[in-house]
């Protein structure tokens, strides 16, 4: 009797130890995980597809419950800070745990993480690794995507004109300017030069970043972005700023003509459908331009690290001062690239109320998600929406064959990726307490009325920069502080 | 709204629990009603009323309100969110005086014909003061927004919505009702057809409209070349955002209209018309002297039920423009909405009651002056 | 004009005047008609492009304006299959969820409004004003004990209570002010105004507090609660208009109050009934910011489900169409059923207002 339940038990383990870690079979039966995303298929639908298999393999049923994407944050936070705990553990954008932290909802995972074998945590990224999963120095998240923008271009028409990939946002302006009314997806009607999502309440505030990054941050991720680290003072209201806001805005003139009613999704449309030369957007034009159900731009797209400046901010002047290798000593070329990791990359947090077994099975399940077997498949295609974070997705050109890029392109795009992902000086998104209300709703809005000829840039600055005083006074200055220099890594 | 004759209460002598309901009739058939509105409406304002008072903050364990007085409402009214929610003013020129003068010397006229009308009372007087400060507040804003060049916050967005919609909403529903009240056949299929807008769930109209708005690769954008719009995009200019907001709320409320109004057309008197037009009256004239009074009240009573929902419009400005451009199209309950996802549950809630009391003012004013003057006509 | 003898008419008045009072001329008639079928096309038309796009790949939709199945561009079942097969239970969950929700509110609003609009039109109320202060300010009083000093509320409640009847005994008979029907219809019909967004929060934490979150009687309820004042309103006016000696000879054949309601009053106003079950059915079928707060997945009801097609790759404009065309069709045919009462019930519901 005993040999048998000892072979049974054996057996199981050998079936399983493709991915279990500390799991297996029949270790939580009866346990089901609640687990929240927003509907799909992105993000979802491999969740979605997972959960079958992690409960053949360890009893656990995994529930994968979604809401609309826009009130994810919300729904989150109202059933943690209710104390319904109806969640058991969600998979959002890293950038909202400082919330989340700040309430004790989310679950201190360093544990686990160190004695996770299959997880293969030095694999993923060293961005993603160190800052991303991380607040305080302890690890709360396990990434399931690398989120960052880059810019996109098409290759065949840059060909055509001469012109090389943008290094610098005024290579890129300049580009733009050049394509701008050319017919490139053969329709005859003028197409765009530059397609950058610029909608209210939607994706703005990120862009902004991204485009003013190379200009404001150079000594690396822990020198900060939106705020100086050594005082909270914010970094908006100086000719950095200023430069990005002209180039943001300009842009505009090569676009399409309503540009500033277009969101991430839109912008990503018009250029597979090959109406723009540029674009700028997460990752995720990669695999949809070669999908033949929604790319008419298949293997003729190229993509490329965000543009950078030759320039960079001095904070203590204000001003904008030439690159050296002092003050810019990750420059490529003379060039200071900040790639933004915008959003994060989707992860899973747990809930740190859940009763104990539901919180490991919860964890256990996310760890097989992420592990280097699922992963590595999934990114590659384009309707799970993962987007690579670990370093074994770029060194098999493999899968992303298979899914029908050609290997020029999936290079190309991988390249891309890497020079980002690897790149010292990446910008890690805002995470203080409150961290919506700085962007989404100061940021958002000056920017916005920016565009819209409400107000001047010289405005628009001054609003982010009192907004977020005013903000950091509501909210606690040094707390806000404490706040931002743990989650930069920076120690005192 | 007299009580017809009400009937006389049974005087059962008997302690049977029959009996005893049937004495207590009255109170046991409202009683689920009124229970359920305390419940659902008067607990919750009473709970939003203090979180309109307080600051919401994540806490470890929870969350902590913590009260702040009325700095929720300072911030919106006079302190840092006015460009937000009342606009950015522009200084008045004599045009803006002229008009602002008038309408004080009117509402002040109109106050003063209460007060010596002889029929005064203390709570007629209170509501026609707070009527006429709301109505000149509201005419002062729009000139100093509007008129005078300023860019309009979301409280004038929302009355924008509301009356220049209803206004609309109501003549093309009146113009199809008079037209299908004529002798045509298949006025069933009309009435049915014309229905149909108002059945579609109005995020489901919301998405609609931006795809058909969508110059792009909605159906509309070969017109786009062929009017010689061009570069012109709706969605950049706060105007024509606002217009193309009004038109899907348009598209769905005008069938609400349409439905009733058709009803009271069919309803009038035939005879009356059949003399007037032996009399030789002409269109207009059986209008103005048959159709319109008696579908005077039922009117009203239409254009006070949309005037109720159109002050919570959300839908619309959410998805075809999330507010833009700018703070162009958002009005009182997105703004509202927008404060609320990013946690400013006070702020929220200090929107909320602001909506609350000028949507009451403005329909019990209408009800007073507008229904009962109607009724007149019965 | 007309019944004249053999007088040839002229073309004017061939083309512009009636041929008899009860038709219109021709060119009456074709401006007419033109009008009405123009509007016709303009309430069509959205729901057409909604059919079509349905049907088509995102390659498809993104690439420009096709208007015509098989002409323009080739059809695709790709999104039905994806919701339907692909993520199946996850499409006929909600829509399950919206029926019975919808259902189970409009019936119960109308239901218990039908019978609160009845008693306000024949029976006489007095409501003391007294009562209603002293009952709002132990209201307010319990609900500070409860949220600023952890009051239990079953004690707090319990001691509210005793106060009220205390107090109402002694104000009573101080204070002779009271409200009478009318008021109390105002009230019940002037909660329509309230703006649901100040309503929410505090709603999804009394379910908190009973754990009925995410449940299908939540929902329910704060449906039926949110639509009683429509019933009432519209219902009152029917209730009054049915002539009051049938009730009363009624009476005197020995029927209560309530037989004589459910027997004798509601099968009168059938027409009024059924317009109101139309009009709740519609505002609950479509209800999306309640449904939003009160659902997670178990109670998620269709308006949530099409505007979650919205995700971070923009909106899903195929998956989104499919779910409007399956939201819409039963609710166009339930009204083409009932579309003679509903213009009816409407009208006599409105004339009172």
């Amino acid at each position: 009797m005993k040999m048998r339940n000892l072979m049974g038990g054996l057996a199981a383990l050998l079936l399983t130890s493709a991915w279990g870690t500390v799991a297996h079979a029949g270790m939580y039966d009866g346990v089901t995980v609640n687990i929240m995303t927003f509907t799909g298929p992105q993000i979802a639908e491999p969740l979605q597809r997972h959960a079958p298999e992690f409960e053949k393999a360890t009893g656990a049923k995994v529930n994968v419950i979604t809401v609309p994407f826009s009130d994810l944050y919300t729904k989150l936070l109202t059933d943690w800070s209710s104390g319904t705990n109806s969640v058991d553990a969600g998979v959002f954008a890293p950038q909202w745990m400082g919330d989340y932290i700040a309430g004790g909802f989310l679950q201190d995972i360093s544990g686990w993480v160190a004695k996770d074998k299959d997880l293969a945590w030095d694999d993923i990224g060293g961005f993603f690794r160190d800052f991303s999963a991380k607040y305080n120095g302890k690890t709360y998240l396990i990434p399931l995507d690398g989120d960052f923008h880059m810019i996109y271009y098409r290759t065949d028409v840059l060909k055509d004109a001469g012109l090389a990939a943008p290094l610098t946002w005024d290579d890129y302006v300049a580009v733009a300017k050049a394509l701008n009314g050319k017919d490139m997806n053969g329709d005859g009607t003028p197409d765009y030069g530059s397609c950058i999502s610029k909608k209210r309440n939607a994706q703005a505030f990120w862009f902004i970043t991204s485009v003013a990054g190379g200009y404001i941050q150079s000594m690396g991720t822990g020198q900060g972005f939106f705020f100086d680290p050594r005082d909270m003072k914010p970094l908006v209201n100086n000719e950095a700023f200023a430069k990005a806001l002209a180039v943001y805005n300009e842009t505009t003139k090569y676009g399409p003509p309503n540009e500033i009613n277009l969101d991430v999704g839109d912008t990503r449309g018009l250029f597979v459908s090959g109406r723009c030369a540029l674009a700028m957007d997460w990752g995720d034009i990669g695999p949809l331009a070669v999908d033949p159900a929604s790319s008419k731009v298949v293997d003729k797209v190229g993509a490329a690290v965000l543009p950078g400046s030759k320039e960079v901010l001095n904070r203590d002047t204000g001003k904008l001062e030439a690159c050296t290798a002092a003050t810019c000593p990750y420059a490529i070329d003379g060039v200071n690239h900040a790639p933004f990791a915008s959003f994060g990359g989707w992860s899973g947090g747990i809930n740190a109320n859940s009763p104990d077994k539901v919180k490991e099975a919860a964890y256990a399940f996310l760890s097989y998600v992420s592990a280097p077997a699922q992963s590595n498949v999934d990114v590659t295609i384009g309707k799970t929406g993962f987007n690579p974070y670990r370093t074994s997705q770029f060194k098999d050109l493999g899968p992303w064959l298979k899914s029908g890029m050609s290997e020029a392109a999936a290079k190309n795009y991988l390249g891309a990726i890497q020079d980002s992902l690897n790149s010292p000086n990446m910008i890690l998104d805002l995470r203080i307490t409150q961290n919506q209300k700085y962007q989404q709703v100061v940021e958002d809005e000056a920017v916005s009325r920016f565009l819209a000829g409400e107000i001047d840039a010289a405005a628009a600055m001054k609003a982010i920069e009192d907004g977020w005083n005013e903000l950091n006074d509501q909210i606690g200055k040094d707390d806000q502080l404490a706040v931002y220099r743990a989650s930069l890594g920076v120690q005192k | 709204m007299a009580i017809a004759t009400t009937l006389p209460v049974a005087a059962r002598a008997g302690n049977g629990f029959g009996d005893w309901a049937e004495r207590h009739s009255g109170r046991i058939m409202v009683l689920p009603a009124v229970l359920i509105v305390l419940a659902f409406a008067v607990f919750p304002l009473i709970i939003s009323a203090y979180l309109s008072v307080s600051r919401f903050a994540l806490a470890p364990g929870g969350y902590k309100l913590s009260f702040i007085g009325a700095f929720n409402f300072r911030r919106l009214l006079v302190g840092q969110q006015q460009y937000h929610f009342l606009g950015t003013f522009s200084a008045f020129g004599p045009l803006e005086w002229g008009v602002a003068v008038l309408a004080a010397a009117a509402l002040l006229y109109w106050l003063y014909s209460y007060l010596i009308s002889g029929k005064l009372r203390p709570m007629g007087l209170v509501g026609r003061l707070i009527s006429a400060g709301l109505g000149f507040g509201v005419v002062l804003l729009t000139l100093a927004t509007i008129v005078a060049g300023g860019f309009p916050g979301s409280l004038m967005t929302t009355l924008v919505y509301v009356f220049v919609g209803v206004s609309i909403q109501f003549s093309i529903g009146l113009a199809l009702a008079l037209l299908c009240a004529q002798p045509i056949r298949a006025r069933n299929w009309f009435r049915v057809i014309f229905f149909i807008p108002l059945m579609v769930t109005p995020v489901g109209i919301a998405y609609t409209f931006r795809m058909l708005a969508d110059m792009e690769k909605g159906p509309l954008a070969p017109l786009r070349f062929a009017l010689h719009l061009g570069e012109f995009a709706w969605a950049t200019d706060p105007w024509s955002a606002r217009l193309v907001v009004l038109l899907g709320d348009t598209w769905q409320w005008t069938p609400f209209m349409f439905i009733v109004l058709l009803a009271a057309v069919e309803a009038r008197p035939h005879e009356q018309i059949e003399a007037a037009k032996i009399d030789g009256a002409g269109p207009f004239q059986i209008f103005r002297h048959v159709t319109w009074p008696a579908i005077a009240p039922v009117a009203a009573t239409v254009v006070l039920i949309r005037l109720i929902e159109a002050f919570k419009i959300v839908d619309l400005p959410n998805v075809l423009t999330n507010g833009g451009p700018g703070l162009a199209t958002e009005s009182m309950t997105l703004h509202a909405f927008i404060a609320w996802r990013t946690q400013d549950l006070g702020g929220s809630a200090a929107l909320g009651y602001i909506l609350l009391f000028v949507s009451t003012v403005t329909c019990v004013s209408f009800f007073n002056f507008g229904v009962a003057r109607a009724r007149r006509y019965q | 004009m007309a019944g004249t003898a053999a007088v040839p008419r002229s073309l004017y008045a061939r083309l512009f005047q009636r041929p008899d009072p009860a038709s219109l001329a021709p060119v009456a008639k074709v401006a007419v008609y033109t009008v009405l079928v123009f509007w016709a096309l303009v309430c069509i038309g959205p729901l057409y492009w909604v059919l079509i796009t349905s049907f088509k790949q995102p390659i498809t939709v993104d690439g420009g304006p096709y208007y015509f199945p098989f002409i323009d561009f080739q059809p695709t079942l790709d999104a039905w299959t994806y919701l339907f097969v692909e993520v199946g239970r996850d499409t006929v969950r909600p829509y399950v969820n919206s029926v019975i929700i919808a259902l189970a509110a409009t019936f119960a609003a109308v239901f218990i409004g039908a019978l609160a609009a009845y008693a306000l039109v024949r029976i006489r109320f007095q409501v003391k004003i007294a009562a209603i202060v002293i009952f709002l300010t132990l209201l307010v009083a319990t609900i500070v004990a409860v949220a600023a000093f952890r009051v239990p509320w079953t004690i707090a409640a319990a001691a509210a209570i005793a106060l009220f009847v205390l107090f109402l005994s002694t104000a009573s008979r101080r204070f002779k002010g009271a409200l009478g029907n009318a008021d109390i219809e105002f009230w019940i019909i002037s909660n329509r105004i309230m703006p649901p967004i100040v309503a929410v929060l505090p709603i999804y934490l009394m379910f908190q507090q009973f754990h009925l979150l995410d449940t299908h009687i939540a929902l329910i309820a704060t449906y039926t609660a949110v639509n009683l004042p429509i019933v009432v309103w519209l219902m009152r006016d029917f209730f009054a208009g049915i002539p009051i000696e049938i009730e009363e000879s009624a009476q005197v054949d020995g029927c209560g109050k309530f037989r004589t309601f459910f027997v004798i009053v509601m099968p009168l106003a059938r027409s009024g009934l059924a317009a109101t079950f139309m009009l709740v059915l519609i505002l609950c079928w479509n209800e999306y910011l309640l449904a939003l707060f009160l659902s997670n997945a178990n109670a998620q009801t269709m308006p949530i489900l099409v505007s979650a097609q919205n995700g971070t790759r923009g909106p899903q404009w195929w998956y989104m169409s499919a779910l409007i065309v399956i939201m819409v069709a039963p609710v166009i045919v339930i009204a083409v059923a009932l579309q003679k009462h509903i213009a009816r019930g409407i009208l006599l519901g409105a004339v009172k207002g």
